[in-house]
């Protein structure tokens, strides 16, 4: 089986590399339910992500992968350890994370140029060269054509192009996407995956990934962190050794990506977990 | 070629108040009572009033106070109500209060006001000021209350300090529904407005149609109350039509038949 054990993910993270651009040391998050109980959301998260590495985190529903994400991002703080980017602790949210939304939160207000030129404007770009990056960035998305229209005028996959667009014009080291492509169809779904993909082979920003979908972990990354149900706690770190560029036909055919989905789901399965509603 | 359909709903407005003054003809034909002219009387007067320059000058002062006091609390009541919206010790702090002031019917504060304020501009304006307020600070509340978190969050991530969130995605974010406060603020205000100068009889619309009704000029009367409901008609249409400029990215389109047309 291509993976280690918890101990040696373990071992891995505390002689983290170097070149870490994220490190998560020890992290566990309380939240409080609105039954005043508290509830162990993340139990005590080790996680090193090399520069330019796309690592995925792959859990069912609820294990608090999502959260996770937050802390990096700096939206919310962990009730204890600590998250570093490039070996400083994150205090809050910052441009050198650049999150992308499953809820796409784009702007409805703004234009898709203008929700595009939102970063760079706020990061004192001039208004020509942002719009020029812009209009680059958007037809790089696949949405040349698009860029007067409003959000509310756009289908889901179209957003969350956008989103993805205006993510990137501020040009964030890390790209952090909280399931971006759980509200789509499965069509438009693998479209995006695939467009994901292309994008990422030309710059190899590092990628944190959270999803629910093996064949969406595989397929994209260079990681796959296993998480548990509740509390969410690292379960296994599995190592993608797939060729790229990968090409999902190529890839649907090749034996080795197949035994990753099987063996991950496998594992998913022998853990008896109850499923929760 | 205009469709039947429409025709039908670009007259419904005109046949609805053509309708209304068809009943009112007929039912003050058939109760025959003195303090209930027939629509056609109360209309023949309309000319004649509104060519008075008298009127006029009351209308003025009336629209004067009621711009003022519209103004004031939609700039208070605003940043009162995001706030309200984004931060749980504001909220917990205004909110009893404001529960407290929203049921009482802002004129039945007028004869303290006056007591305290006299009868002039200040007292009415005050009264106008808190008929506006609550519904604006509600509805600017609940709407920055329904911002999406994750949208406060990407602007976050893209270096927005706190205040430039509330101001640039809170704020916008949450127009739609400050709006639709400002226009319940704004027929609150036409109400207050003639309610203040029943109480605090000096001048406006208010005070010449109380002052019709005390001299038993009932024509006259009915004749202010069509004044006052075609303006609140105007405003209201000319309020509507800012709206819609500034929130048409949030209107549904309508482009598929209603259910029900």
């Amino acid at each position: 089986m291509p993976s280690r054990s918890d101990l040696e993910a373990d071992a891995m993270a505390a002689a983290a590399p170097a070149t870490a651009m994220i490190e998560v040391d020890r992290v566990s998050q309380i939240f409080q339910t609105s039954s005043r109980k508290d509830h162990l959301a993340l139990s005590d998260i080790s996680l090193s992500v090399a520069d330019g590495a796309f690592v995925s985190i792959l859990g069912p529903s609820g294990c608090g992968k999502s959260t996770l994400l937050y802390i990096v991002g700096g939206f919310v703080s962990p009730t204890q350890g600590t998250a570093k980017m490039k070996g400083k602790p994150i205090a809050g949210p910052g441009p050198d994370r650049g999150p992308v939304f499953q809820e796409f939160a784009l702007f409805p207000w703004k234009s898709v140029l203008d929700n595009v030129m939102y970063g760079p404007r706020q990061q004192g770009v001039s208004h020509a060269e942002a719009e020029a990056q812009s209009r680059a960035l958007i037809e790089m998305v696949g949405l040349k054509g698009f860029e007067n229209f409003y959000p509310k005028e756009l289908s889901g996959g179209m957003k969350q192009r956008v989103a993805l667009a205006r993510t990137l014009a501020y040009h964030p080291e890390v790209l952090l996407m909280d399931e971006p492509f759980g509200a789509l169809d499965a069509h438009t779904r693998t479209r995006l995956q695939n467009d994901l993909l292309n994008i990422w082979e030309r710059d190899r920003k590092t990628v944190l990934f959270v999803t629910h979908s093996v064949e969406e972990a595989v397929f994209l990354s260079d990681r796959v962190v296993m998480m548990t149900r509740s509390p969410g706690r690292i379960r296994q770190i599995i190592d993608i050794d797939l060729p790229r560029p990968r090409r999902r036909t190529e890839l649907l055919l090749d034996p080795r990506y197949q035994k990753y989905v099987v063996d991950i789901e496998r594992m998913f399965d022998d853990s008896n977990e109850i499923e929760l509603p | 070629m205009i469709s039947w359909r429409t025709l039908v709903t670009r007259l419904a407005p005109l046949l609805a108040s053509l309708g209304l003054l068809v009943i009112w003809q007929l039912a003050s034909l058939a109760l025959h009572n003195d303090s209930f002219p027939t629509a056609l009387e109360s209309i023949r007067v309309i000319p004649s009033l509104l060519g008075d320059p008298e009127t006029l000058i009351n209308f003025a002062a009336s629209l004067r106070r009621m711009a003022i006091g519209f103004a004031v609390a939609v700039a208070i009541s605003i940043p009162l109500g995001l706030l309200m919206g984004r931060s749980r010790a504001v909220a917990s702090f205004f909110n009893p209060l404001l529960m407290v002031i929203y049921p009482v019917p802002k004129a039945a504060l007028m004869p303290i006001i006056m007591l305290w304020l006299g009868v002039g501009d200040l007292a009415k304006t005050l009264v106008i000021f808190l008929g506006v307020s609550l519904p604006v600070i509600y509805h600017s509340f609940e709407g920055a209350k329904a911002v999406e978190e994750k949208m406060l969050w990407s602007g976050a991530a893209m270096g927005l300090s706190a205040a430039r969130r509330m101001v640039r995605i809170v704020l916008p974010a949450a127009l739609p529904e400050i709006l639709a406060g400002c226009r319940t603020g704004l027929v609150l205000a036409l109400i207050t407005m003639v309610t203040s100068e029943m109480i605090a009889r000096q001048s406006g619309a208010g005070n010449i149609l109380f002052n019709a009704l005390d001299m038993g000029q009932y024509d006259t009367v009915f004749a202010m109350i069509i004044i006052i409901g075609a303006l609140g008609i105007c405003l209201d249409a000319a309020f509507e039509r800012v709206r819609q400029r500034l929130v048409r990215w949030s209107d549904p389109q309508f482009d598929i038949p209603l259910s029900f047309s």
